[in-house]
């Protein structure tokens, strides 16, 4: 049954729709960029700058090769959180999280590189691999905690997830004072700088095109587990009715605890990816809000992963255009967070479209 | 001017759907009018215009003889118009009093409640009911809470009353009663419009029937003049089969026995009491009861999905009380659940992956890790085609497939052997509720086919026709506890009816 709302301007009608087709839907998604970025343009145009002289530096960082190694090298710790929360969206669990669960990934990679270096613990070649394996082990023991909970006792997974990122931000405050500052490092709050072998650039001794090569496996692997898998099978049918998915004889809670756990570990590699492909050690605020982003992104992306790939590098380009906006024209690189925040309150928007049909009829006319 | 309502062409257009296609349609003063149809016919959209809830595309609009506009219920209910719905609307906690003057307009500062009182128990016992107005309404049966629906608009003076599926809640009883008090009411003069599917009800309350069939109006007549047959085929447009060929019961040895079986309802509280019962391979127990006495948690407990606290279930010599559903579903019991949008298929995902909702963790369906879609979409289009399920494809989300067709999903998942053999024990709970006829017709057939395949089968229903129809031996079922079991052939309504409302406070 449709909503009806008398308003001042008519009479508005808020229906369900059963159904829309693909290029509807891609339509909606390129109108809410489109119209996000009129609306920037707009704003700009008020603070009396040139939006044309900031869009060109924007879109520019798209085209300049070094300027868009940046933008993948940004993107690769936003497409490894969004496609773990690929995954959470799919199971209907709402990680927000992913923040809490890069730190948590950075604190294990740092950790493994630290036992090498002061103990000598590993073989060099050893490194790496144990890093990414630590990172994700860590990030996901970190979103299990709040799958946890949800399997177990029922408990909404949106706070728990939310309030860890500061858990995790804490400690990494608390390492890089205390135990794990650089004793060369002047009193900084860093960690030593990672050796070579410890770095993310086994590709052509590039951090971009290494840590592409690991978004892209890790796309493959999302997508391969939610269409392929028995295991992925059974994350959407939880994700679509938990009433469902008992009657189907599916154990809920392992599903929840295993999804969870993917979810989380994967951004725990976004962490690994921040510090040994972006930084090269670790530091406070190492992350300007990747964990974030990524939600933004996997909705943009309609949770595909491989759109996912590609909202990823759209969105390290605004991060990477951040710096040029703020040495060229003085706006201040908060104003990038803000283009953010448009376009997925414009996705928001288009969302709801794409569910409802909405019409408008003047006052007392008939429909 | 005897004429109360007059609908003059009316027409409304849903995206895709012409729901009411030029309809014409007289309620005259003194008259029980039966609107007949399958689901989906239109007759909820029609009498949504008439109570304003929704705007015709086109067509007029007489009440009482005068051309009106009817921008809301409220402009509805001023006109005279009152409409019961299938669930009722009533504040549980507060009292029938409360309810009936709830929203009154001229009820004044200091509200006289005696007066109320008074003028609503003399309202009710011209209706041969006896309602305390002080008592809650929690505490009443389905019936009396659809008298306080009724009191609520006689109340406020309707002369013109809809009624949507009214007997659905109740026990036959029950319906006797409504029946005898809607003549009563079209005796003073009033006009009633009565929403049903059930022949049986048109012949035995209504002066005039309207048949519709896919939007428009078929037939209007006199009930006196035609016949159920007559009516089935202006329903569906072709004659029904009115009793299935009945196989005679063969029954093999007990599949099936509940031992004194007991388990909680989802609010706490013992919803099944002391529950013994049995089933044979080759028979087909009906389970008779009003809904919500115990039959979905029966069968919840029976497939795994509740916990029995008290009692045994043996399935072939072999106690199987508290299995998980998997393992239940290993053993070969199949089950179709209630509901089938909530329980039964996930709208958003595609028929492929609805059929193999359960048996995709089976070989040669997939190994302990991968799926095997090539052999899923095979054995899917075989299995499209064997339950006549009507989709564009199996890739088509269950979402666009009508509920006849989703129903068949679900039995062609739940009966087509997908993981090995044919089962065992079949637990039906309202396999035909919401169902045209078509589709109902086509679950009956299936389910006296697995009878004839030596399945056993628990049939719960609450359309008791369907009951003896089908059952060869039939529980009654009431407030969670079996008050008899009968043979089919002992069995009849009355007596069904009577032990409905046994142990019911």
């Amino acid at each position: 049954m449709p909503l009806t709302l008398k308003t001042r301007f008519g009479i508005l009608k808020i229906e369900r729709r059963t159904g829309y087709s693909r290029i509807f839907s891609i339509l909606m998604t390129i109108t809410s960029l489109i119209l996000a970025f009129l609306i920037v343009g707009i704003i700009l145009a008020l603070m009396g700058l040139d939006p044309a002289k900031a869009f060109s530096i924007l879109f520019g960082v798209y085209v300049k090769p070094t300027l868009l190694l940046e933008s993948i090298k940004q993107s690769i710790p936003i497409c490894l959180s969004a496609l773990g929360l690929g995954i959470a969206f799919k199971m209907n669990f709402w990680n927000i999280g992913a923040e809490g669960q890069l730190y948590m990934g950075m604190i294990a990679a740092t950790g493994i590189v630290l036992l090498h270096e002061y103990y000598g613990l590993f073989q060099e070649w050893l490194l790496l691999p144990l890093m990414l394996l630590a990172s994700f082990m860590l990030g996901g023991a970190w979103c299990l905690i709040a799958g946890f909970l949800k399997a177990k006792i029922n408990v909404n997974e949106i706070l728990p997830t939310l309030m860890l990122n500061y858990v995790a931000i804490l400690i990494v405050e608390y390492l890089v004072h205390g135990p794990w500052r650089d004793p060369r490092g002047y009193g900084f709050p860093l960690s030593i700088e990672f050796p070579e072998y410890a770095k993310l650039i086994f590709l052509a001794r590039n951090p971009a095109y290494t840590g592409l090569l690991i978004s892209i496996l890790s796309a493959a692997s999302v997508f391969l587990i939610l269409d392929y898998t028995r295991i992925g099978f059974e994350i959407k049918v939880v994700g679509q009715s938990i009433d469902v998915a008992r009657y189907a004889g599916i154990s809920i809670s392992r599903i929840i605890m295993l999804g969870s756990f993917l979810a989380g570990g994967l951004a725990g590699i976004g962490g690994l990816s921040i510090v040994s492909g972006i930084i090269g050690r670790l530091r406070p605020e190492a992350s300007p809000g990747y964990g974030y982003t990524a939600i933004i992104v996997a909705s943009l992306a309609g949770l595909n992963p491989w759109l996912i790939i590609a909202a990823s590098i759209f969105f390290g380009g605004l991060l990477t255009a951040g710096g040029g906006l703020q040495m060229n024209m003085g706006i201040p690189r908060s104003a990038t967070q803000m283009i953010q925040a448009i376009i997925f309150l414009l996705i928001l928007v288009g969302e709801f479209i794409k569910r409802y049909r909405v019409t408008i009829m003047p006052r007392g006319g008939r429909e | 001017m005897d004429s109360l309502v007059l609908l003059r062409g009316i027409v409304k257009r849903f995206p895709g759907v012409l729901a009411n296609d030029h309809i014409d349609f007289e309620l005259r003063k003194g008259e029980v009018h039966a609107l007949l149809g399958e689901n989906g016919a239109g007759k909820t959209t029609l009498m949504n215009i008439l109570y304003g809830l929704y705007k015709p595309d086109e067509g007029e609009i007489y009440i009482k003889g005068r051309r009106v506009e009817l921008k809301s219920p409220k402009d509805a209910i001023n006109l005279g118009i009152g409409m019961v719905h299938q669930n009722f609307k009533l504040v549980e906690p507060h009292t029938v009093l409360e309810n009936i003057i709830l929203g009154l307009s001229d009820l004044g500062f200091k509200i006289d409640f005696r007066k109320h009182a008074e003028r609503i128990r003399s309202l009710a016992e011209r209706y041969g009911w006896r309602l305390d107005p002080y008592a809650r309404v929690w505490q009443l049966s389905a019936g009396e809470k659809q008298q306080v629906e009724l009191l609520k608009i006689l109340y406020r003076g309707a002369d013109i009353l809809i009624l949507d599926e009214p007997t659905s809640v109740l026990t036959p009883q029950e319906t006797r009663m409504l029946f005898k008090a809607l003549r009563r009411m079209a005796a003073e003069g009033k006009g009633i419009i009565f929403i049903t599917h059930k022949l049986d009800e048109v012949m035995e309350v209504s002066d005039r029937v309207t048949v519709m069939r896919k939007g428009r109006v078929v037939v209007t007549k006199k009930t006196s003049e035609t016949t159920k047959s007559e009516l089935a085929n202006y329903m569906i447009g072709r004659p029904m089969i009115f009793s299935a060929p009945k196989s005679e019961a063969k029954p093999g040895k007990t599949i099936i026995r509940l031992i004194d079986l007991e388990a909680l309802s989802d609010r706490g509280t013992l919803a099944l009491k002391k529950v013994s019962l049995e089933v044979r391979s080759g028979e087909i127990l009906g389970i008779a009861g009003i809904s919500g006495n115990g039959q979905i948690e029966l069968a919840e407990v029976i497939v795994g999905l509740r916990k029995a606290i008290n009692g045994k279930i043996i399935l072939d010599g072999v106690d199987i009380t508290n299995k998980n559903s998997r393992e239940i579903l290993e053993l070969g019991i199949a089950y179709i659940p209630p509901e089938a949008t909530k329980w039964g298929v996930l709208p958003d995902m595609r028929v492929v992956d609805n059929l193999f909702l359960k048996a995709y963790r089976y070989p040669p369906y997939s190994n302990k890790l991968l799926l095997n879609w090539r052999t899923m979409f095979k054995k899917a289009e075989d299995i499209v085609r064997e339950f006549e399920i009507v989709t564009p494809s199996i890739f088509t989300k269950a979402r666009s497939l009508s509920g006849g067709n989703i129903q068949r999903l679900i039995i062609a998942r739940e009966l087509s052997g997908l993981i090995g053999k044919i089962p065992r024990l079949i637990v039906a709970a309202y396999p035909t509720k919401g169902l045209d006829i078509g589709a109902t017709e086509f679950v009956h057939k299936i389910l006296l086919r697995y009878k004839r395949l030596r399945s056993g089968i628990i049939f719960i229903s609450e359309d008791l026709d369907e009951i003896l129809m089908l059952s060869d031996r039939i529980a009654v079922i009431s407030n969670g506890r079996i008050t008899g079991v009968l043979d089919r052939k002992e069995a009849n309504i009355e007596k069904l009816g009577l032990m409905m409302s046994e142990a019911l406070a």
